[in-house]
């Protein structure tokens, strides 16, 4: 008899397969995006989507045909505003793929959002290729979204975010088709549906309980007590469905990928409530991810376990 | 599986979530016996043969038995009326017919005492059906106080369904057997369990903590816990053996996979080679990927020459399409092995870092058949068994 080496038959799932999921979801949003911004937005996706499989090509040829890479700059090129120039959508792909991803070992292995890792570095390095307009406001630093809008005072309202009249970022040009790309994966389940769930719920409960702080009060009033805003605004819903649902930086267990969203939820709100940074969801993500090993290491209950014994000794 | 793509395995979890499925095509086949296979082969390997090259045989005739000495007791008796062609180190040649099928009756003996059960299940060379093949009678003579007989009829492997008809054909006798066992050990209580329930629900810990709350020790045996488990096909074979006096010589096998044109439940007899089954059962070799013994979860690949043993519950002939493939990809932490395993064991975790709780897996084998990445998980779980194991 032979020895047994596990089932002879599999489910017929593969990795590609989940990438093509993740894929199709975004396709609506990425859809909108070119449709509300035209040949710009199509140019900015192809440099994102060319900057990441061509370094995954060159790092890792063996798995450059599973779609990962393309995830990765499909979701860089959501979270780029219009006025962006090609080059920053390819250098940001180059960068999410290679040190976002291959510096950590590859697919698997990255510790934070390779997307959202790559966006923040360039933000921090290159922050005048992301402005939406010329106008410097006295922060210093201005985001490609709807509520650094702070400074007229004006409130962007319901209609003009879902309809993507604000300015933004490529991704926030249709929250509703971000919604309905999420919703599928989540019916699929192909990502955990308490992510999303969690974190907006979460949102939505700190943005009726935080105490407004000086800054908002005197800035942009209409930030504060409205859910509704803040999970339709700015990157939330990109975050919640598709960049804090990557399987490879969240938590391992259920109730892990619970604190997850909720740790993700509160640093994204409290950076919008109380730093100069308005839209803060990037940032969260990689807050978050950061918790992952620790949330691992407590949800599991697997303790400390000793990795290496010593042999016993003659 | 009729069509393992990932666009149906996507829909099917979408809509019944995420599970191994169960492809019991054959629930409504109802039990046919196979024409005589003309010669079986009887696995006889350590024991003394008790008949000579030549010699005509009745069925049912006790021919190669245990050294008395032998811990645990086997028996094998001729599954065909015919005449024995050869006598080798391991296995015995019958040539001949199928023995008649006595008619059948139900009803527990008043006047049978608990050893006498035991004895006549040793004789008949009873033995677990349901793939463990651990010789009955050592289950019903163990002293540990034994509270509830489960006969398990769940087989939650994908295409099983010979329990599931032999329950529907044959519950009287299995009831009776069941009480036959009750009566060895000294249950109060005897449970049936037939209820539907996806793999590996079916599993002998996993009924025991479904059915009935209780808790087998890690490291022990299901008597730890005060039941004993039997297959449906071993309570119908100590009816059998103790209403009928007839041993273990035949058995209900699902025929089944995608290169097999007439699925089915077959009563096959002991010995059977499984090329017999191939022409029967119009098993196309062209199209038969793997040929395997047991369910596709659980079982061994097998060649045409192997033979149907008493704990071959299922024959299966997949074909390319449907078997799993080995490209392993990384591991992308989905975290689906930790969802489809009955104890909610984090394996992608486990196998990367070895920590004592790896002991609870049962090597079910439902996060290798889920997992995206393809990785043997099997094995991975048995080398990080190996680790922990050498920790203490």
């Amino acid at each position: 008899m032979s020895l047994f080496t596990g089932p002879l038959i599999h489910s017929g799932k593969t990795n590609r397969m989940m990438m093509t999921l993740v894929l199709v979801s975004l396709t609506p949003a990425l859809i909108a995006a070119v449709l509300h911004y035209g040949f710009t937005a199509a140019l900015l996706v192809i440099c994102a989507l060319a900057g990441t499989w061509l370094t995954e090509l060159v790092l890792d040829r063996q798995h450059a045909f599973d779609g990962s890479a393309l995830v990765t700059g499909l979701l860089f090129a959501l979270l780029l505003p219009v006025s962006a120039p090609w080059w920053l959508a390819f250098l940001g792909g180059v960068l999410a793929t290679g040190l976002g991803k291959h510096a950590f070992g590859g697919l698997g292995c990255n510790l934070f959002n390779p997307a959202a890792l790559s966006r923040v570095i360039l933000m921090a390095l290159i922050p005048g290729a992301w402005f939406v307009s010329t106008a410097v406001t006295m922060d210093g630093i201005t985001t490609a979204s709807p509520l650094a809008r702070e400074s007229s005072m004006l409130a962007p309202t319901l209609a003009e975010l879902l309809s993507g009249s604000t300015p933004g970022t490529l991704g926030q040009a249709a929250p509703l088709a971000v919604l309905a790309g999420g919703l599928l994966l989540a019916s699929l389940r192909t990502i955990d549906w308490r992510i999303p769930l969690t974190f907006l719920a979460a949102v939505a409960f700190l943005a009726l309980l935080l105490p407004a702080s000086e800054r908002i009060a005197g800035h942009a009033p209409w930030l504060l007590g409205n859910p509704l805003i803040h999970i339709i605004g700015g990157g939330t819903l990109l975050a919640a469905f598709f960049m804090l649902t990557d399987p490879v930086t969240a938590p391992f267990a259920p109730v892990g990928r619970i604190i997850f969203a909720i740790i993700a939820a509160l640093a994204m709100m409290l950076i919008r409530y109380y730093t100069p940074y308005p839209d803060g969801a990037v940032l969260a993500i990689l807050i978050a991810n950061a918790c992952v090993p620790l949330i691992d290491r407590f949800t599991l209950e697997l303790g400390a376990a000793p990795r290496i014994k010593t042999p016993q000794s003659f | 599986m009729s069509s393992p793509n990932w666009v149906f395995s996507s829909v099917r979890e979408a809509l019944y979530g995420r599970q191994v499925p169960r492809l019991k095509t054959t629930r409504d086949s109802a039990i046919v016996s196979i024409p005589s296979p003309g010669q079986v082969r009887l696995i006889s390997s350590g024991l003394t043969p008790l008949v000579k090259v030549g010699e005509t045989v009745e069925g049912g005739k006790l021919i190669a038995r245990s050294p008395v000495s032998e811990r645990f007791q086997r028996r094998v008796h001729a599954s065909l009326t015919g005449i024995i062609t050869a006598i080798h180190d391991d296995y015995i040649l019958i040539e001949g017919e199928l023995p008649e099928r006595p008619p059948l009756t139900h009803g527990v003996p008043e006047w049978i005492a608990p050893e006498a059960i035991r004895d006549t299940a040793r004789e008949a060379g009873l033995i677990g059906m349901g793939g463990g093949m651990f010789p009955t009678y050592v289950k019903l003579s163990h002293p540990a106080p034994i509270e509830v007989v489960l006969i398990n009829g769940c087989e939650s492997e994908p295409y099983l369904t010979c329990d599931h008809r032999v329950l529907t054909e044959h519950r009287d006798q299995a009831n009776c057997g069941t009480e036959l066992a009750m009566r060895a050990v000294g249950a109060k209580q005897g449970m049936v369990v037939d209820r539907e329930i996806n793999y590996p629900g079916g599993y002998e810990r996993l009924l025991i903590r479904d059915t009935l709350g209780k808790v087998v020790p890690k490291r022990g045996l299901p008597r730890d816990a005060g039941v004993l488990v039997m297959n449906v096909q071993s309570a119908l074979a100590l009816h059998e053996a103790v209403c009928l006096g007839r041993p273990l010589i035949d058995r209900v096998v699902t025929v089944d996979g995608d290169a097999v044109g007439r699925p089915g439940n077959y009563r096959v007899p002991i010995g059977t080679e499984l090329s017999t089954l191939q022409e029967v059962c119009e098993i196309d070799p062209a199209k038969t990927a793997t040929l395997l013994t047991g369910g596709p979860m659980m079982g061994t690949a097998a060649e045409a020459s192997d033979t149907v043993t008493g704990g071959t519950g299922a024959v299966i002939a997949l074909t390319k399409e449907e078997l799993s493939e080995h490209e392993a990809q990384p591991c992308i932490r989905c975290g689906q092995c930790m969802e489809v395993c009955p104890y909610d064991l984090p394996v992608a975790h486990l196998v990367a870092n070895p920590h004592k709780v790896v002991l609870d897996c049962i090597e079910c084998g439902a996060c290798q058949f889920t997992c995206p990445a393809r990785i043997p998980l099997i094995d991975e779980l048995r080398k990080a068994k190996k680790v922990v194991t050498a920790w203490d």
